[in-house]
């Protein structure tokens, strides 16, 4: 911001100089933001792809022998080929499942008279305020054989025996989608700038009902949001390991869990570093879908 | 600021008499109010008729139900009491969607990610129009106000007359029963608007179609309605033709609100006299009766006289002897504020007859019809 107000000295320069088009000023702020993603993200995003073609010896000791031999091990297994598609799959449903959840709260905090707006959004929000792991833990809790919900069903006489809602794949969805709908939130009403109240008056006045507003007016003016609320969703919900690590009990295999066992338990870091790169190739397609959709309603 | 007098002139439309005959009546609003969950009585048990083809203008300050009205007649406010007749339905309690209604904001509230023809369109396609018929009608449309070929643009290519248009179109295009203008002039600079009024007005009589039109302008109101009606507080100051409003204001409230006036305290002496300080003159207004007053007299209806042709001032109209306190000038009139027996007056007269070459002290005399002495007992 402060480099904004600096503009207008540049915008006269003297004649005899060439005109430049960043002045000065706003370079040099630019300069600790880029040194810090420079150290911290491209380098090591480098480094990373780096060691994905590096051969291993057992035991996690790296050489500098370069091969391609990561990526075939990864496309000649089927079991990758299952992470992979299950790993969309799951991130897919649960960022259909978060906006359906999040999309009318966004809708309502919208609406919402101004002296609610801002109390009823920090508390849309406040679950960010507790840690993932925290908040997975509290669903291991409600969801366990155990558990909450299981145990006034069975107190209730309406099941005989547990449901399974933890250590599967319904368990990480369930908490997948928890956590994420304060993020979907967030970015739906942050597109939801071009909805105006007197759109949807004229449409009624047109002979529209609620339907056929929503459908026609309503939802086509908020797809900036949902493109934006879904792209982030998305990316959380591949990238996220330690809900479907706790939750799903060891049961549910996904790209993240499998790059996190590779690093970490099997010490094999050239193919964790490949399965890595692979994930990130996954989110340059969202990325891309993402750009198509908000180009068309720009 | 349009001037008094060109205003006056401005007015050669000759004005229907819209006396309210109950079974021409199109639009009967009955005892109509709105009153919110804080108490808050926005509109009061509002009466009011409207014949078939006529232009109604709502007039009034921010807040004084005019808005509520409208949005009560269109269905996106809801009715606490009272009954909305159109054509003799009672479509109070009717939803939105259902009230055959064509409304233009003041927003104009097109639908940014639909080209003008699928704006246009939108009320046809709910109507279940077929697609040919459609694109028939959203041509005429366009072509009424004068846009044609500007149906594939998006509406933000569009300036804000032009959007104006289009919204004015796409209310039309279903060829509703009623309608409804949201203070449409208010967001377009003042050449637009002199001929945007002109053209909703022709537009208007041309398809002969019942209008209320919302708006805290009186140059919009008296010189493009049939009907005015000025609200204050929710309620129905004064129902009349434009002439009416202008020069038999029923209160002391419309007499300020709709052009300016001269507002004097003064104490009602006799049937059809009140004095000023110690100075009687004569009203026309009738019934009068005693105890303190206003006056109100339009600073265009006073003229002024040199002080050494006092003697041929006739005795037929008001007259006050006073001194200029200031003048000034405003291009087209002059304004003198001239101080008469301890208050002050103002006085507009046209420049181009303003040549008496009056200065500020000159003593000289205020002449006013008794006509235009308008009384209003407090």
């Amino acid at each position: 911001m402060s480099a904004i107000t600096h503009m207008p000295t540049s915008i006269a320069p003297p004649a005899t100089a060439p005109r430049r088009r960043f002045p000065l000023i706003i370079v040099l702020l630019l300069v600790p933001m880029a040194v810090v993603n420079l150290a911290a993200f491209v380098l090591p995003v480098l480094r990373l792809g780096q060691i994905s073609f590096l051969e291993s010896r057992s035991g996690g000791v790296l050489t500098d022998v370069y091969t391609f031999g990561n990526y075939l091990d990864f496309f000649t297994d089927s079991f990758n080929f299952g992470l992979v598609i299950n790993s969309l799959w799951i991130s897919f449903t649960v960022t259909v499942a978060t906006l359906i959840c999040a999309y009318p709260i966004a809708l309502f905090l919208h609406r919402v008279s101004p002296v609610w707006r801002n109390t009823l959004f920090v508390i849309t929000v406040s679950p960010l305020l507790v840690s993932s792991v925290v908040r997975t833990y509290g669903w291991m809790v409600l969801l366990g054989d155990q558990g909450l919900i299981n145990g006034s069903l069975l107190s209730m006489g309406l099941i005989s025996e547990p449901v399974r809602l933890i250590n599967n794949t319904l368990g990480v969805f369930i908490g997948l989608v928890e956590i994420l709908i304060p993020y979907m939130a967030l970015a739906l009403i942050a597109g939801f700038g071009k909805l105006d109240q007197s759109l949807e008056e004229a449409a009624a006045s047109l002979g529209a009902n609620a339907f056929t507003r929503f459908r026609r007016i309503v939802f086509p003016l908020t797809l900036p949001g949902v493109a934006l609320g879904c792209l982030l969703c998305f990316v959380l919900a591949i990238s996220s390991f330690i809900t479907p690590k706790l939750l799903g009990g060891g049961r549910v295999f996904l790209l993240a869990t499998e790059i996190f066992d590779q690093a970490i338990i099997q010490l094999e870091w050239p193919r964790a570093a490949a399965t890595s790169v692979i994930v990130l190739i996954i989110f340059g397609f969202a990325l891309a879908v993402y750009s198509r959709v908000v180009r068309r309603f720009d | 600021m349009q001037t008094l007098a060109s205003r006056e002139d401005a007015r050669p439309i000759a004005i229907p008499q819209a006396e309210p005959q109950p079974d021409a009546a199109f639009l009967r609003l009955r005892g109509l109010t709105k009153r919110y969950e804080s108490g808050f009585i926005a509109v009061d048990n509002l009466d009011l008729d409207l014949p078939k083809g006529k232009l109604l203008g709502l007039l009034g300050p921010s807040g004084c139900g005019k808005t509520t009205t409208l949005r009560m007649i269109a269905g996106l406010a809801s009715v606490t009491d009272g009954e909305i007749l159109i054509g003799g339905d009672d479509v109070a309690r009717r939803a939105p969607h259902k009230r055959d209604i064509g409304l233009v904001f003041q927003s104009y509230a097109l639908f940014p990610h639909m080209t003008v023809a699928e704006n246009i369109a939108f009320g046809l396609d709910m109507r279940g129009v077929s697609r040919q018929e459609a694109r028939a009608r959203v041509e005429e449309a366009l072509e009424m106000v004068r846009l044609p070929g500007y149906g594939s643009r998006k509406p933000k290519e569009m300036s804000g007359g032009q959007q104006q248009r289009v919204a004015l179109a796409r209310a039309l295009v279903i060829r509703p029963r009623i309608l409804l203008l949201d203070e449409p002039l208010s967001n377009l600079d003042a050449k637009l608007r002199d001929d945007m009024r002109i053209e909703i007005r022709e537009i208007q009589k041309r398809l002969s179609i019942t209008t209320v039109f919302v708006t805290h302008d009186q140059v919009e109101a008296l010189t493009m309605c049939d009907v005015v009606g000025v609200m204050a507080g929710g309620r129905l100051a004064q129902l009349g033709t434009p002439s009416e409003i202008y020069e038999k204001p029923a209160s002391l409230f419309v007499a300020e609100f709709v052009g300016r006036a001269n507002v004097i305290d003064c104490e009602i002496v006799g049937r059809d006299q009140a004095r000023i300080g110690d100075q009687v003159y004569r009203s026309d207004t009738k019934g009068l009766s005693g105890g303190k007053a206003k006056a109100a007299i339009r600073p265009h209806r006073i003229s002024l006289t040199p002080d050494r042709d006092r003697a041929l001032v006739s005795n037929a109209t008001n007259s006050a002897r006073g001194r200029i306190a200031r003048i000034t000038y405003i291009g087209d009139i002059v304004q003198y504020e001239v101080e008469i027996n301890g208050a002050m007056l103002k006085v507009e007269v046209p420049t181009a007859s303003a040549g008496h070459g009056f200065g500020a002290d000159d003593m000289l005399l205020c002449e006013w019809k008794p006509q235009d002495m308008l009384v209003f007992g407090s």
